[in-house]
């Protein structure tokens, strides 16, 4: 071919809208597409649209998946996930299955994640615990959203487990058989004192 | 140093402008406007006037080619359409049905 060099340098079938570069109209496609300038109208894509922080979409946007680093003001339509990062803004609402909005990205508009169901809530984990806590830093801005997600999710999942062991002790009590299957080998020990303990009492009574 | 590429499943239905080189694989209809260069690769389909400062066409132009430097049509290109530039390169097998207008004033 005659243009082989740009063929590669251009890098293949990956579409980047350089900063300086103004797009009004309508674009579609059905590759990736990255956007460090500024998009306005109409974009629809059956893949992944990356509007990285010099980027400025202002357009209405259906895509299978969205990660805004930049600036969006529309609306997103999205049939995979919809991130917004730290350095993300966005104005308009969010229709997607997965949302994703990270502490720091700046948002104002509706979120639509379709039928939210309660059963699906403890299938989706690895995408709930960021997510939770990260859509209430967006809303109410409280003292401890700094904090990342994760660590927020973290004490929550804590209390859980604690409960188990006094329960445990409190049946150790009663009937020391039936404490010994929930707690692991070290517990089994401090129920039996605690057997002993009461038995003791008894016989000073 | 192209940092804008616009991949060959994109349809551009609208206006494109900017200050810097933009490569085409896609569709573009409309019109183009920058101030640097711009290059229709072979995949590349342009229905759009052109207003830049280089063109390089390998790929299918329709629509008028105004370029404040340079065009060059490459070899298997296809264009449809009128060419103003002070210097115009068209290649052994490019294919081109328009007018051609160097603007030669005097000399």
């Amino acid at each position: 071919m005659a243009t082989p060099a740009k063929e590669f340098a251009g890098g293949a079938g990956n579409t980047v809208i350089g900063p300086s570069i103004l797009i009004s109209g309508k674009l579609t496609g059905d590759e990736d597409l990255t956007v460090r300038g500024r998009v306005e109208g109409e974009l629809t894509l059956t893949n992944t649209l990356i509007v990285e922080p010099s980027g400025v979409v202002k357009a209405n946007v259906a895509v299978k998946n969205a990660i805004v680093s930049g600036v969006v003001v529309g609306n997103i339509n999205a049939t995979e996930s919809v991130e917004l990062t730290k350095e993300g803004r966005m104005v308009g609402d969010i229709h997607s299955p997965r949302v994703i909005i990270v502490d720091g990205a700046s948002f104002r508009g509706r979120v639509d994640m379709g039928e939210v169901e309660p059963g699906r809530v403890p299938s989706e984990r690895p995408a709930r615990p960021l997510l939770r806590p990260a859509v209430r830093a967006v809303a109410p801005p409280k003292p401890a959203a700094p904090r990342p997600a994760e660590e927020k999710a973290k004490p929550a999942i804590k209390p859980v487990p604690p409960p188990p062991p006094p329960a445990a002790r409190a049946e150790g009590k009663a009937p020391p058989a039936g404490a010994k299957p929930p707690v692991p080998p070290a517990p089994p020990l401090l129920a039996e004192a605690g057997k002993k303990k009461v038995v003791v009492k008894k016989k000073a009574k | 140093m192209a940092n804008t590429v616009i991949g060959s499943s994109i349809v551009i239905d609208g206006e494109i402008s900017g200050d810097e080189d933009l490569v085409i694989q896609g569709t573009v209809k409309g019109k183009i406007s920058l101030k640097e260069s711009l290059f229709v690769e072979g995949s590349g389909v342009v229905e759009a006037d052109i207003e830049t400062q280089n063109v390089e066409i390998a790929g299918r132009v329709t629509g008028n080619i105004v370029a404040s430097d340079k065009v060059e049509l490459k070899t298997d290109c296809r264009v449809v359409g009128d060419i103003k530039a002070p210097r115009i390169l068209i290649a052994d097998g490019a294919s081109f049905k328009g007018n051609v207008d160097m603007d030669i004033k005097e000399r």
